[in-house]
């Protein structure tokens, strides 16, 4: 039977340097829904996401991913599980083509050894990566532009390069950091249309944001953090009336 | 019963440790204000030691002044060689370059690059066998304690290291230049925001890493008495090691490992055949890099 | 960086076809060459160019795992030197032939390297580049004091010359033309794991090697596996050198050989095959060339990298326009052109 909680997240407390970054935090994400995580600045939204990728390890209690416990895991174990992520400040590798750097995604689903490389292109895993890394591109349209160095796509462009790459990954779970930072109107709806889609396919996602338009229109939840605590955890509308929430956001001018 | 000659050792051991030190400061120096490895600094001492050999064939000054002549010339060629192999690289003048990942390893090519050129072109202008340095000069008379016996240069090294170590304290907390020096180390983009002069901090920084660096290498031309353009390059990994050893960016904790260093080698020649006691060194730096990323003193935290 | 780089400019203009490229290169190398030399004069002119053709599996083997995988290692000559030593002392104290030690040589420097790789690959990279001196220079110390083993600093002579399944003609050419064919085989080998998705994986690592780990790639594991390969034809080199010259010491293997391997690499263009081919070919054939500056040769090799460094940070092989031509040809062989390959044939 299927866990009905993909993620769960049991009283994540991280220390650093002395600084309470993530407070006792309890939540979960269940399959197929569209969390969004919310919080002022410096609220410890990035870092709950490191912890949850592995980068760090929390001081106290555990996260669970498909019913397993997470603890001690380095982050390619996690990613492989099924967790794909993207960055903030969009790492993309500048100097590879689009096609090259989705491919890197689809390495993690079918391994990379140098054998493979020995039987080169024709060999049964790069075709498979190939296939992989071009249906991937297809989903996000950039099919047209897989031989163009990723450092001459468009912003806009390069943030579904970032996505692209963590499908590429075949992630149940993706968590995407500020998509929809340094978007226009009209892009931030295109993502947000995209974003739905992947969830139809059966992907779930958890995303960070600070676009509340974006948040508040497509997501099933709504995780509300503040100095490392949350404070709200419930449906769109329900947040968006609570008092705790609209009071940790005043006089930040979000 | 303390075996005399086990003593002897030990201070054997740490006049070499001191040298190890007089190095290490350097590297030590160095890398926290530019979070670089100065791979010609080993160069520096060779340089020192030449130096010194030169002043005696041509001049024949006394002792103190030979010293501090090469004092002179180390910081010469400390500034010469920041501007040479390390300025260049900083181009930009934001934190993220100054990090820069491609900074530090262009730097650390290009100071391997200046290390080799430099010790080739000593190795051609003074021919790559020993040379000796004129026995008028040499310290090796010994001193005796009882049954204890040291070098005349044992204690110069012991005397030399001892003031150095203090003016350059003295240096580092009671004066400007020294100011901005640590300030920098701690946080090169706060101190320029503070109105420190970032670049003649680390000019700075190299003349005196240089300056100390030359000097161990005269000193240990005068105890040897015999020197030769590949000394710097044992020497140099030696104090590489302890700065490691020490905490990366903890000058008192790189002077301590050096000390180490310098007793297990002495103590090592009494167990291995010389050969061997490079080896140790070399085992003291994998052991340390596997099992103390940290420097066995704490704050081994490297910037970035 | 470089056959990176070479897709930045659109591979326009016709290029040569990779195989007749590849054809090309086998005539010049097994043809061209070896009869162009002897009629000139054959003999010590065979010798350069078997030590120009070690040289670059030497240099390519550094490229690996410096360029692509971007680890630093200054302790290159150390391994070549494993090598050589286990060569030399399987063929003079067991008795087995060329065909035999070449590949346990390599397999020698490549496990010796995986250990070596095992505890150290967690360090940052200017440590780990430290570390790796640390070893070379503990090999180093090793092959001159243990002298029962390898005899120390009198080097171990008498090393019989390639033979393959007893044919053992000893010439210069018959040398040259053994020293071809594996140099050939081995930078087949490389190429393919460089031009490869694997290949792409050492750049993720190379490029940002925590976001390389979220995207599932076993970064450590990639790490010593790339140390490893590049120790292994590191060792194959030395199998190489010890066969032709026949004797060898403990100082053709010190840390000033890492560096002028190192050199090679740089001038060439970190992370370019090609480049490092033609740096070695450069650093051997240039200083033999000019043989009456022999002495300067060591300073000559610090003020190219130094320079190469400072003005030419992507070597040769960068954006010098009179390369452009190979670069275009050797870009095509992999990334490069979209519409008419798609990912790896």
């Amino acid at each position: 039977m299927m866990n009905e909680r993909l993620l769960e997240i049991r009283g994540v407390t991280h220390l650093f340097d002395g600084l309470t970054a993530v407070n006792s935090v309890t939540t979960h994400v269940a399959h197929n829904e569209l969390v969004g995580l919310i919080g002022p600045n410096g609220a410890g939204k990035t870092t709950l996401f490191n912890l949850i990728s592995g980068f760090i390890t929390p001081s106290e209690g555990e996260i669970r991913f498909a019913g397993r416990s997470l603890a001690g895991m380095k982050p390619h174990r996690i990613a492989r599980l099924g967790i794909g992520r993207t960055f903030q400040n969009l790492r993309i590798l500048p100097n590879m083509t689009v096609f090259d750097n989705v491919s890197i995604g689809a390495l993690a689903a079918f391994g990379h050894t140098p054998w493979q490389a020995l039987a080169g292109g024709g060999g049964t895993v790069s075709r498979r990566i190939s296939e992989l890394t071009r249906d991937v591109l297809d989903q996000v349209a950039l099919s047209d532009q897989a031989g163009v160095l990723a450092a001459n796509l468009s912003y806009g462009r390069r943030k579904y390069l970032e996505i692209a790459r963590a499908l590429a990954t075949r992630p149940k779970l993706l968590i995407l950091d500020e998509p929809a930072a340094g978007l226009n109107d009209t892009e931030t709806t295109e993502l947000a249309d995209f974003i739905v889609g992947l969830v139809s396919q059966g992907i779930t996602v958890l995303l960070v944001e600070h676009r509340m338009s974006l948040v508040m229109s497509i997501c099933h939840r709504v995780i509300v953090l503040a100095s490392g605590s949350k404070i709200a955890d419930a449906d769109p509308a329900t947040v968006q009336r609570d008092p705790v929430v609209l009071e940790s956001y005043l006089g930040t001018g979000e | 019963m303390i075996d005399i000659y086990f003593v002897q050792q030990i201070i054997n051991g740490l006049s070499i440790g001191l040298v190890y030190a007089l190095i290490a400061i350097g590297f030590t120096l160095i890398f926290g204000v530019l979070n670089v490895v100065n791979f010609a600094h080993g160069e520096v001492y060779t340089i020192g030691a030449f130096a010194g050999l030169m002043l005696i064939t041509w001049i024949a000054p006394p002792v103190l002044a030979i010293v501090l002549m090469v004092l002179a010339a180390g910081a010469f060629v400390g500034i010469g060689l920041e501007r040479l192999a390390f300025r260049p690289f900083r181009r930009f003048r934001d934190e993220a370059s100054l990090k820069s990942r491609a900074m530090r390893e262009a730097t650390l090519l290009s100071s391997l690059a200046v290390s080799i050129t430099a010790r080739e072109v000593m190795n051609l202008a003074f021919g790559s066998q020993m040379q000796t340095i004129p026995h008028a000069y040499l310290l090796q008379r010994p001193i005796v304690f009882g049954q204890l016996s040291i070098t005349v240069g044992d204690l110069v090294i012991f005397v030399a290291s001892a003031l150095m170590l203090a003016s350059l304290q003295f240096m580092l907390f009671r004066t400007r230049i020294g100011l901005s020096i640590r300030a920098v180390s701690n946080s090169p983009l706060g101190a320029r925001y503070v109105g420190i002069d970032t670049d003649r901090a680390i000019v700075a920084t190299f003349a005196i890493g240089s300056m100390l660096g030359a000097a161990a290498g005269i000193l240990v031309g005068l105890y040897d008495g015999m020197i030769t353009p590949q000394m710097g390059f044992a020497p140099g990994i030696k104090a590489f090691v302890a700065m490691v050893m020490g905490g990366l960016s903890s000058i008192p904790g790189a002077v301590i490992c050096a000390l180490i260093l310098g007793v297990s080698e002495s103590v090592a020649t009494e167990f291995l055949a010389s050969g061997w006691k490079d080896l140790v060194s070399y085992s003291f730096l994998i052991v340390t890099l596997v099992f103390f990323p940290q420097g066995l003193f704490g704050v081994g935290r490297e910037r970035a | 960086m470089a056959s990176a780089v070479s897709a930045r400019k659109n591979v326009s203009g016709p290029t040569i076809p990779p195989a007749v490229l590849k054809a090309m290169l086998a005539i010049f190398l097994f043809i061209i060459v070896p009869v162009a030399l002897s009629w000139i004069g054959g003999g010590y002119l065979f010798q350069v160019a078997t030590t120009t053709l070690i040289f670059i599996i030497l240099a390519s083997s550094l490229n690996l795992v410096t360029g692509t995988a971007g680890l630093l290692s200054l302790g290159h000559a150390g391994f070549y030197g494993i090598g050589a030593y286990a060569a030399a002392l399987l063929s003079t104290r067991l008795g087995l032939s060329f065909l035999a030690t070449l590949p346990l040589a390599g397999v020698a420097a490549g496990a010796v390297g995986v250990l070596v790789a095992l505890p150290t690959m967690r360090l940052v990279s200017i440590y780990f580049a430290v570390a790796t001196l640390g070893i070379g220079e503990m090999i180093y110390v090793i092959l001159l004091n243990w002298t029962g083993f390898t005899h120390g600093p009198m080097g171990i002579r008498g090393i019989p010359p390639i033979d393959l399944l007893g044919w053992q003609p000893g010439t210069p050419l018959f040398d040259y033309l053994v020293v071809a064919a594996v140099t050939a085989l081995s930078l087949w080998a490389m190429s393919r794991l460089m031009h490869s998705y694997y290949g792409n994986a050492l750049r993720a690592v190379r490029e940002d090697d925590q976001c390389a780990d979220a995207m599932g790639l076993n970064v450590v594991r990639l790490k010593i596996e790339a140390f490893g390969v590049s120790c292994f034809f590191a060792g194959i080199a030395g199998a190489l050198f010890c066969h032709t010259a026949g004797f060898i010491s403990p100082d053709q293997f010190r840390f000033a050989e890492s560096i002028n391997i190192l050199a090679m690499v740089v001038v060439g263009g970190l992370g370019s095959l090609p480049g490092a081919v033609i740096g070695a070919a450069l650093l051997i054939i240039l200083p033999e060339a000019l043989r009456s500056f022999g002495d300067f040769r060591m300073i000559a090799i610090g003020s190219i990298m130094f320079l190469s460094i400072l003005l030419q940070p992507k070597g040769l092989l960068g954006e010098a326009s009179a390369l452009d031509l190979l670069r275009r040809q050797f870009g095509q062989g992999w990334s490069g052109n979209f519409a008419t390959r798609v990912g790896w044939r």
